[in-house]
């Protein structure tokens, strides 16, 4: 399975590109945390911030149990993987489920965990930690990923047994956290400031109960199962009715019905973004206990929800072969066209809901701000994607020269727009207004992005060896 | 004037030729059978010609259309219907074949919908997620797909693969009626029966080059597949690259080609 992955990895995006993404990872990680250093940020705040960005990397590798087989046959086209082979091997599903598991999490800890760890080891060192600490900082940080990636296809598999069971469960991680338990103790982060092997068994218990449960979760007749599902055939004529009796309600129409349909639903959608949410409440809540910065929480929650809606562009464009569109009489443009409309339709009312929620622990008129910047913000994260990626955003992990220019994008809107928030304490009128500026800005910018994408797409498609 | 025409079409993947100064000629009205071993170029042929890839060289034409300059004009006025590929899965075969007529402007695709349905026989089915579908009823979709605006040219890569006996039986039956009400089919296939019953002109393409084109008219089933043996033995000197379908015996057109270039 490794020599697979690595095969499929490596006929996508050319060995090169691909062997060079560990590289990549270590100096953007290394400069980073020297850059953070240099501004004053702890090294402790820097490690609570790669676990987070870890965490929420193993989340979103683990949601690839809700693109399912479907999507890869639709977007892959006749790749089969050994994991889909159960019904000629004599292997049971759920072993080869969990073979496959433990393949990801070697691969992953190979090409993108330890490359983090090395890129912060100078940044340990020089802070007075030692080889060992490094040595403990990979097993946290590994750690952290397999919990993320085991935690999203635990709950991935029980919704598709009970959606009412996924919801008590998370309302139940919600209730015990709110009560007081301290959820991070049962986290292998937990083992950064206390090493001992009493704290390692609570550390480290969730993730390899989540591990094991994993593949128990999911049934098998969701791999091999046959069963004829018939829909309403009136559905599709409404929905594409709403957007045009043409190409135009039809393009719209398509990739909304194809999430919406496929596992895990538009719950997915809020799934990624939420994820990300919980991220950047975690990281303001480290700003205000480390510093005493007075953050602007509206226009953080913002940008990083803007920033996260490239979770969204990957579902709206997962789950179909963008050569297809080469068959008919329309253009790239209003393919890209219909897609955002889709995109909109699922990222903005998400993310607002998700400011919405932030009511519960921020005043309203701080989150105001979010509102501003959240949607112009999310359309320029589309246009940049569909520039660089066309419709296949999934040619980003990994191909190092497209995923550095694709980082560089998001930074020109992320870092300032972080900064104003970062300084809306000190100045209340100018940072918030320099950053609603720039995030206007980032939407003007995304919606010529996105005009130009179409025919640069076709051309690439038309080119592709 | 012939419906495609090809000059010298070259097409490199990287140090790979596919095709290799490939020209042909294919008259309107005709039932053109392009028939090739596995990798002969058969489906980048295909590619090149409905506007979906660009060739490293020469010329084309389809229905007086250039397809490497205005790929757009040419896909409307045909139809494709690919090798190996599948209606979505998450579309029922009633939404797909709207979705195809509204990208392809089509009024009142209702209708359409429900003829071409009733002409390939999964009416059963209409409302169900293609992705739960028989491989045979997918195809069938797929070919509704094709054919749904009634295009004048219809390219089709291996027409018959996936489908039983009787609906290979019915899908041929309406190709040879298609061809005589005066439409253009161009086939490619590597199963020589299916070319030496149907086609009226046929063109054998050996590594990108097209080595003969025999008048079927004048061969029947067998003498053409002996030519396509000795053409693509020849092409070859003598290897056993012929891997054509004599159909008795050997693999029927249900069975999975090379899905190659």
């Amino acid at each position: 399975m490794v020599r697979e992955e690595y095969r499929l990895h490596a006929d996508l995006f050319g060995s090169g590109r691909f062997g060079a993404f560990p590289l990549f990872v270590t100096l953007i990680v290394g400069g980073g945390g020297w850059l953070l250093g240099q501004t004053g940020v702890s090294t402790g705040a820097v490690i609570a911030g790669v676990h987070a960005l870890v965490a929420f990397f193993g989340l979103q590798v683990g949601t690839i149990g809700l693109v399912g087989r479907d999507a890869m046959r639709d977007v892959l086209g006749d790749v089969t993987l050994l994991v889909f082979s159960a019904r000629t091997l004599p292997i049971t599903w759920r072993r080869l489920l969990a073979t496959f598991l433990l393949k990801d999490l070697v691969y992953y800890v190979a090409l993108f965990v330890t490359p983090v760890v090395v890129g912060l080891a100078p940044l340990v060192l020089a802070s007075g930690g030692t080889v060992p600490t490094v040595a403990l900082l990979w097993v946290t940080v590994a750690g952290t990923f397999a919990l993320g990636a085991a935690a999203s296809l635990t709950l991935t598999g029980l919704a598709g047994r009970s959606r009412l069971l996924v919801v008590a469960l998370i309302g139940g991680i919600l209730a015990v956290s709110v009560a007081g338990v301290d959820l991070v103790a049962l986290s292998p982060y937990a083992l950064v400031a206390d090493p001992r092997p009493a704290t390692a068994l609570l550390a480290l218990g969730p993730t390899v109960v989540l591990a094991a449960l994993a593949p128990l979760a999911f049934e098998p007749g969701q791999a091999s199962g046959r069963r004829v599902r018939r829909v309403d055939g009136d559905t599709y004529d409404r929905l594409a009715g709403l957007f045009g009796d043409d190409a135009r309600g039809s393009l719209t129409a398509r990739p909304l019905l194809e999430v919406a349909r496929s596992s895990g639903s538009v719950w997915k959608v809020a799934f990624s973004l939420g994820v990300l949410f919980a991220v950047a409440a975690f990281l303001l809540d480290r700003v205000a206990a480390a510093t005493t910065i007075t953050a602007s929480p509206g226009l953080a929650f913002g940008a990083l929800l803007g920033l996260g809606s490239f979770t969204t562009y990957n579902w709206v464009t997962s789950l179909d072969d963008p050569r297809e569109y080469l068959r008919y009489p329309v253009g790239g443009s209003a393919v890209l066209a219909g897609k955002q409309r889709a995109y909109l339709l699922l990222t903005l009312p998400t993310g607002l809901a998700y400011l919405a929620l932030a009511t519960v622990w921020y005043r309203p008129t701080a989150l105001a701000l979010g509102v501003v910047v959240f949607p112009p913000v999310a359309v320029y994260v589309y246009g940049l994607t569909a520039s660089l990626t066309g419709l296949s955003p999934n040619d980003l992990l990994f191909d190092t020269p497209l995923f550095g220019v694709f980082g560089a994008g998001l930074a020109v809107v992320a870092v300032p727009l972080l900064v104003c928030a970062l300084a809306a304490g000190r100045y209340p009128v100018v940072a918030p207004a320099f950053g609603v500026t720039v995030a206007l800005l980032a939407g003007v910018v995304g919606v010529g992005l996105t005009r130009r994408s179409g025919p640069r797409m076709d051309a690439r498609l038309r080119q592709q060896e | 004037m012939p419906a495609v025409t090809t000059e010298a079409l070259t097409k490199q993947y990287g140090d790979a030729t596919a095709l290799d100064g490939l020209s042909l000629s294919v008259s309107e009205g005709a039932c053109y059978g392009l028939l090739g071993p596995n990798g002969s170029g058969k489906t980048t042929a295909i590619e090149i010609l409905t506007g979906q890839r660009e060739p490293t060289a020469g010329t084309a034409s389809v229905l007086g259309v250039d397809p490497v300059a205005n790929p757009i004009e040419v896909r409307r006025r045909i139809g494709v219907l690919p090798e190996r590929e599948d209606p979505p899965s998450f579309l029922s075969p009633r939404e797909y074949l709207r979705f195809v007529a509204d990208v392809r402007g089509l009024d009142d695709p209702g209708d359409r919908i429900a003829t071409w349905a009733r002409r390939f026989e999964f009416e059963g089915v209409l409302d169900s997620l293609s992705g739960d579908l028989s491989e045979g009823e997918r195809q069938r979709v797929m070919l509704a797909a094709a054919f749904v605006h009634e295009p004048d040219l219809v390219f089709i890569d291996e027409p018959l693969v996936n489908l039983d006996p009787l609906m290979q039986e019915t899908v041929t039956d309406h190709l040879a009626d298609y061809c005589d009400r005066g439409h253009t089919l161009f086939l490619s296939t590597h199963f020589v029966p299916v070319a030496a019953d149907l086609c009226t002109e046929v063109g054998i393409v050996v590594d990108g080059r097209l080595v003969a084109a025999p008048d079927p008219a004048a061969l029947d089933g067998d003498t053409l597949l002996e030519t396509f043996t000795a053409e693509v033995e020849a092409a070859d000197g003598g290897s056993d690259r012929a891997t054509a379908h004599a159909g008795d015996g050997g693999p029927s057109p249900g069975d999975p080609s090379d899905g190659g270039r």
